[in-house]
């Protein structure tokens, strides 16, 4: 069954009277375990799909199903419940909470979620330990580099073991090096951990990583390719 | 109308349930204090700012207001201590017709008994009081001629410790004192000779001559300038009063005791008598000083609301700026209870801040003027008011708790909105603000 599914999903903004349409009418499963890039030029949707998959706004028309349950028939509150427990979010510009360090922002997600302390600070440490920031832990964001960032950004994403990690363009504002570095471990991560991700890029190079590749224009899927 | 009724209703009760659900989060979640704290000093200046706002408008709030309360509460102090006493004792009749027909003619010994007997009396005097004419060589003036026992008097009021020139009424007969102002116009000094005439008991005219013992200055130039003392038996002569008096004044051992022991005193005289307090006895003064009290609630009004303005403000824009961490806060699970918790305790730490760097500066400005702030300059026109050369603030418990309260309200609320809006956004449109 799909973990994350998007069925005929619609997405119009309004603005001043004029429409929008940044999402026409898409159908996409993710499977338990995929890794699958979401990509296309600029404008053509995958940061409004994206927050449509991640129960961050409302389609126009059309469902989407996490888990099997229907994000549209779910109260703001029971959807700030599944961001908390079943979505990880990873975003372009880090969007690490500044004035926590690496460590707070990891542990952030999980004192929300109620994990004891202990655990906290057990789990705070491996995944910094894997995600190669051991040293930094203590460090706020504005002391660490753009990779540095992103990758707290990752394991605070992934460190309250969500079914599906969402990211936005995550290598947008990284050097090559870095934004391959990066994948790498986000690759791992998928492998050790099974967990679901959906990444969107433009970038060619990145694209190459993934397993599955889902091409978007113009609000609509043109492909959907699997890698054997 | 009846479904608007229910409609609102159900919008209370939202409202109730949600406030709940904030402060439960407030209370469990350690991680919202933390980053509220931390938020608090992220913009240096602007956290600066609302501080220094608050706490100059606090500082000077508090402390205007203390000096003033100071001011009222030497203007009551000086006429309780000049003249007024804490209670009164007159025969029935006296307050409406001030003169020698209304009289104690026991020369107050039934009073005297009583009051004897009362634990909150400090000290009580007779006096008898007329008004006259003194007369120097050179000049005259309408007088407020009283007649004390010097030493009982000494108890009471202030007098005897505003001699500025020879001295109390001592042993010497025939001796008057008066106040350095009645002196000037008299072109009076000590030892001089004047006459002072009245209307005695029976209507004639009565006059007297003394030598001037002493002058004396109080706080209050209107009785410097009208009050001139005798010794009891040489009133009661001059007036042909016999051993009658006019009152009996009473000094509390407290100024709040004044209303009970007047109480008391009243049940046990009976109608013989009419007890009054000193609030009773000067009208004018109580209403002074409540006008003083509700003008200076106003100008307080006016700086909290002025205060309330800035920090809603401040707020606001702290708030609206950081819509995208908003955003973000709530794409990685944080929910609306917990967003407006975050943003409420920001709100309030700052608040709360400001008012400790307040109550700091005030403290300082309370040390500084500990010993009273000199007004010689203007006391000319204070001490027609009954108020001395140097005021020393008075810090009311209500001056301290006001500010305190409308500034966390105030916090609570301009932090609330823009909260309660930002949990209400979709993440999504939050996350697109820049
Ligand atoms: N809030 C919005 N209001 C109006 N138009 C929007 C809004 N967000 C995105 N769009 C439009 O929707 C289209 C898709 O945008 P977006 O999802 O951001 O694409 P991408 O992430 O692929 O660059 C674009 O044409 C963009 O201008
Ligand atoms: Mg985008």
């Amino acid at each position: 069954m799909a973990i994350l599914e998007a069925r005929g999903v619609h997405k119009v903004y309004e603005t001043r009277g004029v429409e929008t349409t940044a999402v026409n009418g898409v159908d996409l499963a993710l499977e338990p375990g995929e890794f699958t890039v979401l990509y296309g030029p600029s404008g053509c949707g995958k940061t409004t799909l994206l927050n449509l998959l991640g129960a961050l706004d409302e389609p126009t028309r059309g469902t989407v199903h996490l888990l099997g349950r229907d994000l549209g028939q779910l109260s703001s509150a029971a959807l700030a419940q599944l961001r908390l427990h079943e979505l990880g979010f990873i975003f372009q510009a880090y969007n690490l909470i500044p004035v926590l360090t690496a460590r707070e922002n990891v542990e952030f997600v999980m004192e929300l979620q109620g994990v004891p302390a202990g655990d906290r600070k057990a789990r705070s440490d491996a995944i910094l330990a894997e995600v190669g920031l051991a040293e930094m832990a203590d460090k706020r964001p504005l002391e660490m580099s753009g990779g540095q960032q992103q990758r707290v950004a990752v394991a605070r994403a992934i460190v309250g073991r969500p079914a599906v990690v969402l990211a936005d363009e995550p290598t947008a504002n990284l050097d090559s090096h870095t934004a391959s570095a990066l994948l790498d471990l986000m690759l791992q991560l998928n492998r050790e951990s099974g967990v679901t991700f959906l990444f969107s890029t433009h970038d060619p190079m990145v694209i190459e990583k993934a397993r599955r590749r889902v091409r978007l224009l113009d609000g609509r899927i043109e492909a959907d390719e699997r890698e054997a | 109308m009846g479904g608007r009724t229910a409609a609102v209703l159900a919008g209370l009760r939202r409202g109730g349930r949600f406030s709940t659900q904030v402060f439960a989060a407030i209370a469990r979640d350690r991680i919202l204090w933390r980053v509220a704290w931390r938020n608090v000093w992220r913009n240096g200046r602007r956290t600066g700012v609302v501080v220094t706002a608050i706490a100059v408008g606090i500082a000077g709030a508090v402390l205007s207001m203390a000096i003033q309360f100071g001011m009222v509460f030497q203007m009551v102090e000086t006429a309780i201590a000049t003249d007024l006493g804490h209670v009164q004792v007159h025969a029935p009749g006296f307050r409406d017709d001030p003169g020698l027909d209304h009289r104690l003619d026991d020369g107050g010994r039934a009073g005297g008994v009583a009051l004897d007997e009362l634990p909150q009396v400090a000290a009580w005097s007779p006096r008898v009081r007329a008004s006259g004419l003194i007369t120097s060589p050179r000049s005259s003036a309408g007088i407020q001629l009283i007649a004390i026992e010097p030493a009982r008097e000494a108890a009471i009021t202030v007098v005897s410790d505003s001699m500025v020139a020879g001295a109390y009424l001592d042993g010497d007969a025939r001796r008057v004192l008066i106040g350095q102002a009645l002196a000037d116009r008299l072109h009076v000094k000590v030892g001089s000779k004047v006459v002072v005439s009245a209307t005695d008991v029976h209507g004639d005219l009565a006059g007297e001559a003394f030598r001037v013992a002493g002058l004396y200055r109080t706080a209050s130039l209107e009785m410097d300038r009208t009050t001139v003392f005798v010794r009891l038996s040489e009133g009661q002569k001059l007036l042909a009063l016999g051993e009658a008096v006019s009152e009996l004044v009473v000094r509390a051992r407290d100024r709040k005791d004044a209303a009970d022991l007047a109480a008391e005193l009243g049940r046990r005289l009976g109608s013989e008598a009419d007890v009054r307090t000193w609030r009773e006895l000067a009208p004018l003064l109580v209403y002074f000083v409540d006008m003083f009290d509700q003008m200076a609630w106003i100008v307080y009004a006016a700086v909290f609301i002025a205060m309330a303005f800035g920090i809603a403000n401040v707020l606001l824009m702290a708030v609206f700026e950081r819509t995208r961490e908003i955003g973000v806060m709530r794409s990685i699970g944080m929910n609306g209870q917990r967003v407006v918790g975050l943003v409420t305790l920001e709100s309030v730490f700052l608040v709360l801040v400001g008012l400790a760097a307040g109550f700091a500066l005030t403290g300082l400005g309370l040390f500084l003027l500990r010993d009273g702030i000199d007004l010689s300059r203007w006391a000319q026109g204070l001490n027609a008011l009954g108020v001395s050369n140097t005021i020393t603030p008075v810090l009311r418990p209500a001056d301290v708790l006001a500010p305190v309260v409308v500034a966390t309200i105030t916090a609570l609320l301009a932090g609330l909105w823009p909260a309660i809006r930002a949990s209400r956004a979709q993440p999504a449109d939050a996350l697109r603000h820049v």
